[in-house]
């Protein structure tokens, strides 16, 4: 700030406001500043950042899921076997890093486009990218070779693997949908096997965070 | 007796020296006493009126209910823990509570089935209730905030029992939330914060229990007791609203053919509140009838990795699912698929344009008084108006029909594809089909009247 401008203000006219005038605007501002201070502690209802997120030791083994009347259902919860998948168009719902439904399938890999099978199987993210259901292979359409939702009649093609993109820009590939409301394909999961077990690479993990 | 209410008169008398309520209390004895058009009871002389005009005590009902509601829910909150902590599949704290009040809580079972099916039959008679009054047009006479705040309240009364639906934590209630969520974070640029603040989060979790419950026991109440109470001072100082007919044959009654009399005022007591306590009895017989035999139990524990089969909300939002499931039916019949965003923002993807439609319908309402202007308020006179409510009236149902696509095309074998073709056109037709005649008839009897 300079002198000049300084001095100008001081010879600049002020509104014509007495004392009263004057306390009664403190004192108003103060009550509205006082009241707006408050709308801070609205912050309190935004989630905190880092809860929920100690998960513990994760590995990438894919573990069978909790679908009722599957060949899977009593192997809930144990490690998917390579082994388990002996013929073409057998799948199982599964869970993978403890968080991320997903679906592994064995496929006829002579009909698979854009994308090669690992020792047979490929694996797609189960969640719907429409709003957030889990998708199931042969439990609702058995005669199908579709990765299907419940929720509003989503249809993802497994053997038709293209490049989308996500909400947030980034590209993957994954099931094209084929049917209903999903807005994006359903995200490959590339495998790899450790001994004899199927496993997930968690190359992009963030990917599959778009259900929050 | 004679001591007694001399004993009352004194602590009457007591309590007005303190707190000076006599004024307050004449004032609402005259404008409840003189504020009520009986047209109706004078023109049938007789306490069974309500027969003729069920729909005329769809409001009395709906508060009666939302009581009712207040004195189940206070139980039920002495026994109910929201806290959903748990592996998902296993049952939770809220869920064990459902279940032990279900099972152990002396009456627990009636009380709860009270709750549930008073919150059933309080949107059913909350619907008849604002059908009704969008038919009659009661914003046109000097009603424009009883109309305003019926909006509102019956945006309240889905928010409250979706929020009641979720406390069980189980399947049916879990998934339908889910599905609610990811519709709030589908909302264009604000989605994700409005989860955030409103949910706790961007999925369910523990903190949306926590959130819901709180919304439903406590910050509803408060909000439902003020509109409530400010839609119902209108109804005592503006009056029933009632329909002309009833006007016009009490005018022929007393001789004046041809003559359109005004509501006459009577008193409230014993006049109005009579038949609103007859029905009142006969909806609180129905209610623990449906509470003691067809009681819900909670389905399974929720769990987030596996969505059951045959996922459905609760059947007033039926419609709601039914818009999201046809939406992209549309755009699949016409093969359109909607690119990923427009200027970063996800506008045309089906969830989007069915939540756009829903405020839409919903800004429309609210906003009737201020589009909808003029002084006729009688149904038949305005064949666009009453074609536009008939309209409305069945695409509501049939996309309630569409919503139930997958449990009708296993039920009755019909082929999935075949199912949705079928009820797909159902939901373009049958609105069209019921309301088209009723305009084109209601015109022509106005233009012959005229």
């Amino acid at each position: 700030m300079n002198s000049k401008t300084a001095s100008g203000a001081a010879k600049r006219r002020w509104p014509a406001m007495n004392r009263r005038q004057f306390v009664q605007a403190i004192v108003s501002a103060g009550v509205v500043g006082t009241l707006v201070s408050f709308l801070s502690l609205l912050m309190s209802l935004l989630p905190s950042t880092g809860a929920g997120e100690e998960q513990g030791e994760v590995d990438n083994v894919f573990r069978y899921g909790p679908e009722k009347g599957t060949w899977y259902s009593d192997k809930s919860g144990t490690e998917v076997m390579l082994e388990d998948f002996d013929q073409v168009g057998k799948g199982a719902g599964v869970l993978w890093r403890k968080s991320i439904p997903a679906i592994v399938i064995r496929v006829d890999e002579s009909r698979l486009q854009g994308a090669t099978a690992t020792n047979g199987l490929i694996a797609f993210a189960a969640t719907c990218t429409h709003l957030c259901c889990i998708a199931t292979w042969r439990l609702d359409r058995p005669t199908e070779d579709v990765l299907f939702c419940r929720c509003h009649d989503g249809v993802f093609d497994p053997y038709n693997v293209v490049s989308d993109v996500m909400l947030d820009g980034t590209r993957y590939l994954g099931a094209k949908v084929m049917a209903g409301p999903p807005p994006r394909a359903a995200p490959i999961i590339p495998i790899e096997i450790k001994d004899g077990k199927v496993a997930g690479v968690p190359e992009n993990v963030e990917l599959y965070g778009y259900c929050g | 007796m004679k001591l007694l209410s001399t004993r009352l008169k004194r602590l009457y008398d007591w309590i007005d020296k303190r707190y000076k309520i006599s004024p307050l209390i004449a004032e609402a004895q005259r404008s409840i006493n003189f504020a009520l058009p009986s047209t109706l009871t004078r023109q049938n002389k007789s306490r069974i009126f309500w027969l003729g005009y069920p729909y005329y005590y769809a409001g009395a009902i709906t508060a009666f209910l939302a009581i009712l509601q207040g004195v189940t829910g206070l139980l039920l909150a002495f026994h109910y823990v929201p806290s959903a902590v748990g592996d998902p599949g296993t049952p939770t704290q809220a869920y064990l509570s459902v279940q032990y009040i279900m099972k152990y809580v002396p009456l627990g079972a009636l009380i709860r089935g009270i709750h549930q099916w008073g919150a059933n039959l309080l949107v059913a008679a909350l619907a008849i209730h604002a059908f009704w009054a969008f038919f009659r047009s009661p914003y046109r006479i000097g009603r424009e905030i009883s109309w305003v705040l019926g909006v509102v309240l019956l945006g309240l009364a889905l928010v409250y029992s979706f929020s009641g639906y979720l406390l069980p934590w189980d399947q049916l209630g879990y998934w339908a939330a889910t599905i609610s969520v990811q519709i709030v974070r589908a909302v264009p640029v604000l989605g994700d914060l409005i989860a955030q603040i409103l949910l706790g989060g961007t999925t369910l979790s523990p903190l949306t229990l926590t959130r819901m419950y709180f919304y439903h026991v406590s910050l509803l109440p408060v909000v439902a007791l003020v509109l409530v109470g400010a839609h119902l001072v209108l109804v005592v100082l503006q009056g029933v609203s009632e329909p002309e007919e009833a006007w016009r044959t009490q005018a022929n009654r007393e001789g004046q053919v041809g003559k359109q009399a005004g509501p006459l005022f009577a008193p409230f007591f014993p006049h109005q509140i009579g038949p609103v306590l007859i029905i009142s009895l006969v909806t609180l017989g129905l209610v623990l009838l449906l509470g003691a035999y067809a009681v819900q139990m909670p389905g399974d524990p929720a769990n987030k990795f596996l969505t059951p089969q045959f996922i459905s909300p609760e059947w007033y939002f039926l419609w709601a699912y039914g818009l999201l499931k046809w939406v992209g039916w549309v755009y699949d019949l016409v093969h359109f698929v909607p690119p990923a965003t427009i200027f970063g923002v996800d506008l045309v993807s089906a969830k989007v344009i069915g939540i756009l439609i829903a405020a839409a319908m919903f800004v429309v309402l609210l906003l009737l008084p201020v589009i909808d202007r003029g002084s006729e308020v009688r149904a038949l006179r305005r064949p666009l108006k009453t074609a536009i409510g008939v309209w409305a009236i069945g695409l509501l149902s049939t996309l309630t029909l569409y919503a139930l696509n997958e449990i009708l095309s296993s039920t009755l074998l019909i082929p999935i594809d075949a199912m949705n073709m079928m009820l797909g056109s159902i939901v373009i037709v049958v609105p069209l089909v019921g309301a088209v005649p009723v305009y084109v008839i209601l015109r022509r009897h106005n233009a012959r009247l005229s």
